[in-house]
């Protein structure tokens, strides 16, 4: 469990200091995910113990920005007035980018290609 | 008779009470435990996404400290320490990319055509009807990243002038909005293939799509892990150029 976090947190480390050290607009933690993905993929193989650390945290990511979030009380005076709109535009974006992500890759997928588990929509639920 | 007594022990409560907002355990407490509610009330709800545990979690706190009228920064103060953690858990988003990396190198090219293009989409809809609408600039900036999972999202809105508060919330609404209506839309378009649904659903609602992909589809849940994370990298390295 520990020796998984400080894995991780080494990870952390380097991106911070790569994304300072060069002043890039990527953030610390981002750039330590692309280190961690790449040795991930280059040793092809995973420490259970990382693993373990990892998958608690991705698990639980909701709770990690609850603080954050909750500062929307600060914000109510101009969601009163905007909110609608705001609501508005993120319904229509997701609803497109689905669309759109959705389309570009049955149109690009060759249709000889078997598509395993393609079932009819109905039966999703 | 009761004067003195009583007195003492509304001191006793008032300094008690002062030590407990001082301190971060109060702070800690609150948003653990209306995690914790929220996530059995999403259970008790079947997985609803309309029952969304963070949504859930962020009105009770919310509710709380204002009727015990603790001010958010103090709050925040308290709560920093799993704030902090955001960081952390992003690099940990690498393990359920490697898990998918397999997958997506089957694909690769189309997945990543795909992604480039509900990536763009995904900012050029919502800044393009900002603007149409005349929102102002500090509600309009949150929308670059909404599409990407909150923790990068964050992290991103810090470097372009976004509120990170309002990103996270945009974030949020857009996952819950995305796991509600995506199999209308994709049945509508007949999208049949699991993957091509699943990747969809990663790639535009970000962790919320993707838990609902897997409570659907394994094989949808594994790409839209794939499409979540690949939106991450993504989205932190050209939200910065674009914005």
């Amino acid at each position: 469990m520990i020796r998984g976090l400080v894995f991780i947190l080494l990870f952390q480390g380097m991106g911070e200091i790569i994304s300072k050290a060069l002043s890039l607009p990527i953030p610390g933690p981002v750039i330590g995910m692309v280190l961690l993905l790449s040795v991930l993929v280059i040793r092809d193989q995973l420490d259970p113990d990382v693993e373990r650390v990892a998958g608690a945290f991705t698990q639980n990511l909701g709770l990690l920005f609850i603080p954050a979030a909750v500062g929307v009380v600060m914000f109510i005076p101009a969601l009163r007035v905007h909110g609608l709109s705001i609501a508005a535009i993120l319904l229509a974006s997701v609803a497109l980018s689905i669309a759109i992500t959705a389309i570009t890759l049955r149109l690009l997928t060759p249709p000889s290609s078997t598509d395993h588990a393609a079932p009819s929509p109905e039966s999703e639920e | 008779m009761t004067g003195p007594i009583s007195t003492l022990s509304q001191i006793e409560l008032g300094e008690i009470w002062v030590y407990l907002t001082g301190s971060p355990l109060l702070s800690l407490i609150l948003t653990l435990a209306a995690y914790q509610v929220g996530l059995m009330i999403y259970e008790r709800a079947n997985k609803n996404p309309f029952a969304n545990p963070v949504a859930i979690a962020i009105a009770i706190v919310i509710a709380t400290i204002s009727v015990i009228g603790l001010p958010y920064a103090k709050y925040f103060e308290g709560a920093q320490f799993i704030h902090f953690l955001l960081g952390t858990a992003t690099v940990a988003l690498a393990v359920p990319i490697y898990r998918g990396w397999q997958l997506f190198r089957q694909r690769a090219a189309i997945l990543s055509a795909a992604l480039i293009i509900g990536g763009l989409g995904s900012i050029f809809s919502a800044i393009g009807l900002a603007q149409l609408i005349g929102l102002p600039a500090e509600l309009t900036l949150p929308f670059f990243a909404k599409s990407v999972t909150a923790p990068i999202a964050m992290g991103v809105a810090e470097n372009i002038g976004a509120s990170p508060t309002l990103t996270a919330v945009y974030a949020v609404t857009t996952g819950i909005t995305g796991a509600i209506i995506a199999r209308y839309i994709l049945d509508w378009l007949r999208i049949r293939a699991w993957w091509q649904r699943g990747f969809a659903i990663g790639v535009a609602a970000h962790g919320i799509g993707t838990s609902r992909a897997f409570s659907v589809s394994a094989e949808a849940g594994a790409f839209a892990s794939i499409g979540m994370g690949l939106h991450g990298i993504l989205g932190a390295m050209l939200i910065p150029w674009l914005s």
